[in-house]
């Protein structure tokens, strides 16, 4: 058994790709060797035989044309071949990759469930306009998928794969000579990996966090609109965009020509909110706007204090209850009270989107009660934990007392045997 | 009339009394360990007593015993003070027995015509560690559950007949809700009705019999031996050692509340210390540490085997021992109880 896992794993990890099959295609065969002579970064073959096309069974002549039978004569594979396209341009890279993606009957070869709509949304995202308008200097397919080692997105070596997108984008994004006269900041890299989404996808690996697609769209990327931009938001962020899309500040920030969700958050420099965003003084993001005295400040200084008040008391009550369990008393039930204490802060949080104080201190209550219920049974657990100590003494004072009495008695049963049998 | 005079019109409590006081404890520097079966009928009591209070509220099975034993120990008023005192007095209860049994038999109190009495005590010792044992797992929490599991697949090692005894103990093949129902049976009808006659025998045996007389006092005739009375003198004695003892618990139970834990799940893994009660602490060792294969068996079978003929020697042993051979004979038992004791501690210390 041992010997047939030895032998298993050789052919996975050394026999299979060394011996992995080469093309037989006579452009493969004569450009590898052209390859040995380039720079890494030049060679054409890199990763190529991983490549999904190449996995599928698609050659270079399926995307460069070409005859890949007619080894050893240059000519009749390429120059005097009517169907060789050579190397792509911009705009023929994104139609002949569209040849296959944008056909929905060819893709259901390969996946049922795969989306042909790349190529029509290129041609709306920023990339695609800017090419429409001859600017070269703009993302096509290979510049984000690579070129001929395309991997699925699902790979983790894949350029495209969820927590690699931000390192890709910002090949182009975060070099200011590239970026020069297309966009006026080339910081979102940098402000993106600091924030909390950057975060959770980069260093805690949550691939559940946004990276850069998931805000601006992948394959028709563009800046979002003022007005959608809590639509975007709103993916992930349903409740708050919905509140505050209800309150009145909603309309407000419309009129001004404010992105929702941007004014107070920031765009790839989310952090995480604080508390102290509605404290009005330096961390406020209300004084933003608002000046000083006006109904703003009073507003923000009551849903301030109504989460204050919720959260020192449950601070306050967490302290309790885990007093008690130092002690050892049985207050495991007061978890839930926590618990729910603690979930009712959460929506609290969630809830000043709103911006309505009675709506806020509505949502707040059943953690106050929570808090509250925690606080007297950890109160009553401690106070019951002084009950039994005190309860021990006077146990243990009359236990004590009674074994004195019974020495008492012993001793005059003993000294009156004594007697009888000195007497006697 | 006093209740006295009328209780002898109807049973003639003087011809009790008069047996009682009858019987005479030898006064001598071991009188203190005549106190342990005192000391053991207590617990025994303590643990009766605190067992039908806790039965009243507690619910075997798999759904309901942690939830219930939680009830007890934070709504029912005092019901952590019975759960507290049982589990106390429990793990007292078997060091008593085994104090008791060692100081029996260093003082080679089980020579004739005491081979019954020796004999039962042993039969009540297995059946107390069987108590434990099975009361162990009655809480239902995660240690509980994992150490019954690892108990009852050492009870597996037992030759020929070890799968038989696995399915027997867990009514089933897996440590589950069957498990408890079936432990919860053993441990509060099937145990008790056992240990009931046993004891019935061993005390009987222990009146009729009289105390043992130490070697020392052999020698010295009947009338010249330094005595006292069984009752009242020492009957009165042994109530302040109850006493005593009683305080004891009570302390422990209020500095040293035993944990309830988490509610045991089959699906998780094994906490961390999965340890047997300390009282199988030194056979749960000594199986970890024999090589996989001794002989011709596996080191677990032959660990299992060892205990075995160890215990039916132990039983054996008035019947055993040659006067002779007196000497070895205490060299046997210290050398059990210095090997019980390193391989318990052994077994904390990794």
């Amino acid at each position: 058994m041992k010997y047939l896992i030895l032998v298993t794993l050789f052919f996975q990890l050394i026999a299979v790709p060394m011996f992995a099959q080469e093309p037989d295609d006579a452009c493969y065969q004569c450009h590898i060797e052209m390859d040995i002579d380039q720079d890494d970064e030049d060679r054409l073959f890199t990763n190529y035989l991983n490549d999904i096309h190449v996995e599928k069974g698609f050659s270079c002549a399926d995307c460069h044309g070409g005859d890949p039978e007619a080894f050893d004569d240059e000519d009749e594979s390429m120059w005097d071949n009517d169907s060789y396209l050579g190397e792509l341009s911009a705009k023929d890279e994104i139609q002949m990759c569209g040849k296959c993606h944008s056909d929905p009957v060819f893709m259901r070869n390969y996946s049922v469930s795969v989306s042909v709509d790349q190529e029509t949304q290129y041609w709306t995202s920023g990339h695609g306009i800017a090419l429409k308008k001859g600017n070269k200097k703009v993302a096509t397919c290979t510049d984000c998928h690579g070129v001929h080692g395309i991997l699925s997105v699902e790979n983790p070596n894949s350029k495209v794969y969820d927590s690699t997108v931000p390192k890709t984008c910002s090949k182009c994004h975060s070099s200011e000579s590239y970026m020069a006269g297309v966009l006026e900041s080339t910081d979102q890299y940098d402000e993106y990996v600091k924030s909390v989404h950057g975060n959770a996808l980069l260093e805690k690996k949550d691939m559940f966090a946004p990276a850069c697609n998931d805000c601006h769209g992948n394959h028709g990327a563009s800046p979002p609109d003022v007005s959608s931009i809590n639509e975007i938001c709103g993916t992930c962020h349903a409740q708050n965009r919905d509140l505050f899309q209800n309150s009145h500040l909603s309309e407000a920030f419309l009129k001004e020509g404010l992105p929702q969700c941007e004014s107070c958050h920031g765009n790839h420099n989310i952090v995480k909110p604080s508390d102290d965003f509605l404290n009005w003084g330096s961390a406020s993001v209300c004084v933003e706007c608002h000046e000083e005295g006006g109904k703003a400040k009073e507003m923000a200084g009551t849903l301030y204090q109504i989460i204050d008040s919720l959260k020192i008391n449950l601070d306050s009550a967490k302290t309790l209850v885990e007093r008690a369990e130092i002690k050892g008393m049985e207050i495991s039930d007061l978890y839930f009270n926590l618990e729910d204490a603690h979930n009712a802060l959460i929506h609290t949080r969630t809830s000043i989107h709103s911006f309505n104080t009675d709506f806020v201190r509505e949502t707040a209550t059943p953690g106050m009660v929570a808090s509250e219920e925690a606080k007297t049974g950890a109160k009553a657990a401690l106070d019951e934990f002084d009950y039994r100590r005190k309860g021990l003494f006077v146990a243990s004072f009359i236990i004590t007392l009674l074994a004195l009495l019974m020495y008492i008695k012993v001793k005059q049963v003993e000294a009156h045997s004594k007697k009888d049998g000195d007497n006697g | 009339m006093t209740v006295n005079d009328w209780l002898q019109e109807r049973f003639d409590i003087e011809a009790v009394k008069r047996f009682a006081a009858k019987k005479q404890v030898p006064i001598f520097y071991g009188t203190v360990w005549y106190y342990l079966g005192g000391v053991s009928l207590f617990l025994f009591i303590i643990q009766v007593l605190t067992g039908i209070l806790l039965a009243l509220y507690y619910q075997p099975g798999s759904a309901t015993a942690f939830e219930s034993v939680k009830f007890i120990v934070s709504k029912v008023e005092f019901g952590w003070l019975m759960r507290e005192i049982h589990s106390w007095a429990a793990n007292l209860f078997v060091f008593a027995i085994f104090l008791h049994m060692f100081t029996v038999f260093f003082s080679k109190a089980y020579r004739k015509p005491r081979e019954l009495t020796w004999f039962t005590g042993m039969v009540l010792l297995g059946l107390a560690m069987f108590f434990g044992f099975s009361g162990y797992l009655l809480p239902w929490n995660e240690l509980a559950y994992f150490a019954t599991k690892v108990g009852t697949d050492i009870a597996g090692a037992v030759p020929f007949i070890g799968d038989f005894l696995i399915k027997v103990l867990r009514a089933g093949d897996e440590v589950s809700g069957a498990t408890l129902t079936r432990f919860y049976s053993i441990h509060t009808a099937i145990l008790p009705m056992i240990f009931i006659i046993f004891l019935a025998v061993h005390l009987i045996m222990i009146q009729v019999q009289g105390m043992s007389i130490p070697l020392s006092m052999e020698g010295t005739p009947a009338n010249k031996r330094k005595t006292m009375p069984f009752f009242p003198n020492f009957v009165i004695r042994d109530l302040i050692v109850w006493l005593i003892i009683l305080n004891v618990i009570a302390l422990l139970a209020v500095f040293f509340p035993w944990e309830l834990g988490l509610k045991a799940d089959s699906l998780a893994s094994a906490p961390a210390g999965i340890r047997p009660e300390w009282y199988f602490m030194f056979m749960f060792q000594t199986l970890k540490i024999l090589p996989a294969h001794m002989w011709i068996l596996e080191g677990e079978v032959f660990g299992v085997l060892m205990f075995a003929v160890g215990g039916i020697i132990w039983l054996l042993v008035p019947f055993l021992e040659k006067p002779k051979h007196s000497k070895l004979w205490f060299w046997f038992g210290v050398t059990i109880l210095i090997y019980m004791i390193v391989l318990t501690v052994w077994g904390y210390l990794v």
